[in-house]
Order: structure tokens, then C-alpha cells, then sequence
């Protein structure tokens, strides 16, 4: 009989080592198979008209890729976030890349318009970048860095902390 | 004669049948429309690429159209998926993977259950009739030597 006591504590302590792992997971956090592996690549048009902007270009830079739509309040409301990250960060290597999903060029041009912003935005037609990316929802934001590996991802609207943080992990440091 | 004539029919009956009754070849659509059925909609609660009406699904069926008109294999176009989204975009997991667990785990219980039955079935059944021993044996001749008296 002591065999089978020592089965149950097993069985007891398996069951309570899966709730335990199950809840620390966040619930918010979607499953992606993207993070830790090299970013997709995507050659886009420019909102702007000016050509397209390849992702290729952007080698040697820490990369924040945020997927918005001009329909998306919770993008509305991370605009101001991502305006101040800019304004820091734009000359230390970090450039952030709009792109533009299941929304048509021109609001996407006028959302940018009216909330400002100078980082490149793009248009994502047929959805096959935010595919290619693992896009749940918008807005989502991917952390890519400098070696062309994406180190992190945000679901929903950034805030200064959360957006200030991922920029940190991936922004090249200055040499000593 | 005649029962060879009527066996050949039948073996020309069975085989029309048979050609006739064979799986007819696939078309493009219904490639896509199995293997979006196979996908999960990341924006849905439970529903297939196929099933759902979202911009996102419509999205996915039209990429999975254009995979198959560029000859991808059926695992080709999910592993693309999984690699974005991982193994929970396909709504039957790999075996070999943490969510193939869904289909270890009955299969574990049933044998878990079967087991435990069969321990339990064992620790209440009677124990086996053993050898008598001396007194039974001694008690035994007894009663057949009575009976025996008692015949004569």
C-alpha cells in the first residue's frame, strides 16, 4: 500500500507542478512562433509614395515593427508612446517601422498626418507581413535587433515603461 | 459455358463499380478549403480558417491559395503557419509536440484507468484455494468413513 501512497503524492505533485506553470503563464501573452528567430523580411510600399522600404535596409539597426490600422483606438492611443520613443532614440540606431494592416493607404496617410510621426510606414497588403510576423491583433509591436533576430513582442497598446524597456534591450550600445 | 460468361460479368460488374465508386482527384479549391479547414483563426474563438468570416482568415485562405498554386505540399503550407504562429495554429497538433499532449492523454488515462482497475479487481478478489491442510484432511476421512458406516 505504501507504493500506492507514494503514486497519489506523485500524481499530486505532477497536477499541482501543471497548475503551477499554467498559471505564471500570462494570459495575455498569445502564443507566437516568431520571437527568438530571424525577422522576416518584407519589401513594402511607403504610405508617403516614396518607393518602398525593404527590410534589408534597415541591417545594423535595432528595429521596433508596429502594426497599426487608422480604424484601431488602442493605435490612437499608443501614438503619442511611440512619438516620444522617436524623439529619444531616432539618432542612437533604432528606427520603428509602421505598417499598415486591413486599412487603405489613404487613412493610414491621414491618421499619420494628423498624429504625427516621421518614422517610415507601410503598407502591408494582403496581410502576408503580419502573417509572416505572427500578428494576433493590433496594435502589436516586435522588438528586432541589431542582429536581425526578434528579441520580443507586445500585444496591444505600448506604454512608455513597457516600450522604453524593449528599446533598451535592443538599441546597439555605444562603444566604450 | 455459361457459367464462365456469367462470371466474367460479374468480375466486368465489380470492376465498373469499383472505377466508378474511386475517389475522384482533388481540385485546387478543395485543397484549400481542407488545409484551411486544418488552421486555426488567430482572431476567433475556436473556429477554422475556413469557417471564419475575419479579414485575418480571409487573409490566411488567400495565402494558403496562393501556396497551392505554387505546388507547395499541404505540410509545407501549415509548417509556414506554424512557424509564425506555432503548433497552435493547427487544430490537430503534431504528436510530437507539448500539445500533442492532447492526444497522449486519454490514451494515459484509459491505460491508467485499465490498470488501476485491474489492481483493484486482484486486491478484493478471494484467495485462491490452497492445499488442505492436516486438520481439514483429518476432519475429511473422518466424515467419508462416517458416511461409508452408515452406507453399510
Amino acid at each position: 500500500m505504501t507504493r500506492w501512497r507514494w503514486l497519489a503524492a506523485a500524481a499530486v505533485v505532477a497536477l499541482v507542478l501543471v497548475l503551477a506553470l499554467g498559471f505564471r503563464r500570462d494570459p495575455r501573452d498569445v502564443r507566437s512562433g516568431t520571437v527568438g528567430r530571424p525577422a522576416p523580411a518584407f519589401e513594402l510600399a511607403r504610405l508617403d509614395g516614396g518607393g518602398t522600404l525593404a527590410f534589408r535596409d534597415l541591417a545594423g539597426q535595432a528595429v521596433v515593427v508596429n502594426f497599426f490600422a487608422s480604424w484601431c483606438r488602442p493605435c490612437k492611443e499608443e501614438h503619442p508612446v511611440l512619438l516620444r520613443a522617436w524623439e529619444r532614440y531616432r539618432t542612437s540606431g533604432v528606427v520603428i517601422v509602421g505598417i499598415l494592416y486591413q486599412d487603405d493607404e489613404a487613412a493610414g496617410l491621414d491618421f499619420m498626418r494628423r498624429l504625427g510621426g516621421t518614422w517610415p510606414t507601410v503598407r502591408d497588403e494582403g496581410g502576408r507581413t503580419a502573417l509572416a510576423y505572427g500578428v494576433f491583433g493590433i496594435p502589436e509591436t516586435f522588438f528586432i535587433g541589431t542582429d536581425g533576430i526578434i528579441a520580443g513582442r507586445h500585444v496591444g497598446p505600448l506604454d512608455d515603461a513597457v516600450l522604453t524597456a524593449a528599446i533598451e534591450a535592443i538599441r546597439p550600445k555605444a562603444p566604450r | 459455358m455459361s457459367r464462365l460468361a456469367i462470371g466474367a460479368a460479374l468480375a466486368v460488374l465489380a470492376l465498373a463499380l469499383a472505377f466508378a465508386a474511386r475517389p475522384a482527384p482533388e481540385t485546387a479549391a478543395g485543397r484549400v478549403d481542407r488545409v484551411s479547414s486544418e488552421l486555426r483563426c488567430p482572431v476567433c474563438q475556436g473556429l477554422s480558417v475556413r469557417d471564419s468570416p475575419s479579414e485575418t482568415a480571409r487573409d490566411m485562405r488567400d495565402l494558403v491559395a496562393l501556396r497551392v498554386t505554387e505546388g507547395k505540399s499541404d505540410d509545407a503550407i501549415r509548417d509556414e503557419f506554424r512557424a509564425a504562429y506555432g503548433d497552435w495554429v493547427v487544430l490537430r497538433p503534431p504528436l510530437l509536440s507539448p500539445a500533442g499532449l492532447v492526444w497522449l492523454a486519454p490514451l494515459l488515462l484509459v491505460a491508467g484507468g485499465a490498470f488501476l482497475a485491474l489492481r483493484l479487481a486482484r486486491a478484493t478478489a478471494p484467495p485462491p484455494p490452497g492445499p488442505p491442510n492436516a486438520a481439514a484432511l483429518a476432519a475429511l476421512r473422518e466424515r467419508v468413513a462416517r458416511d461409508e458406516e452408515a452406507d453399510a
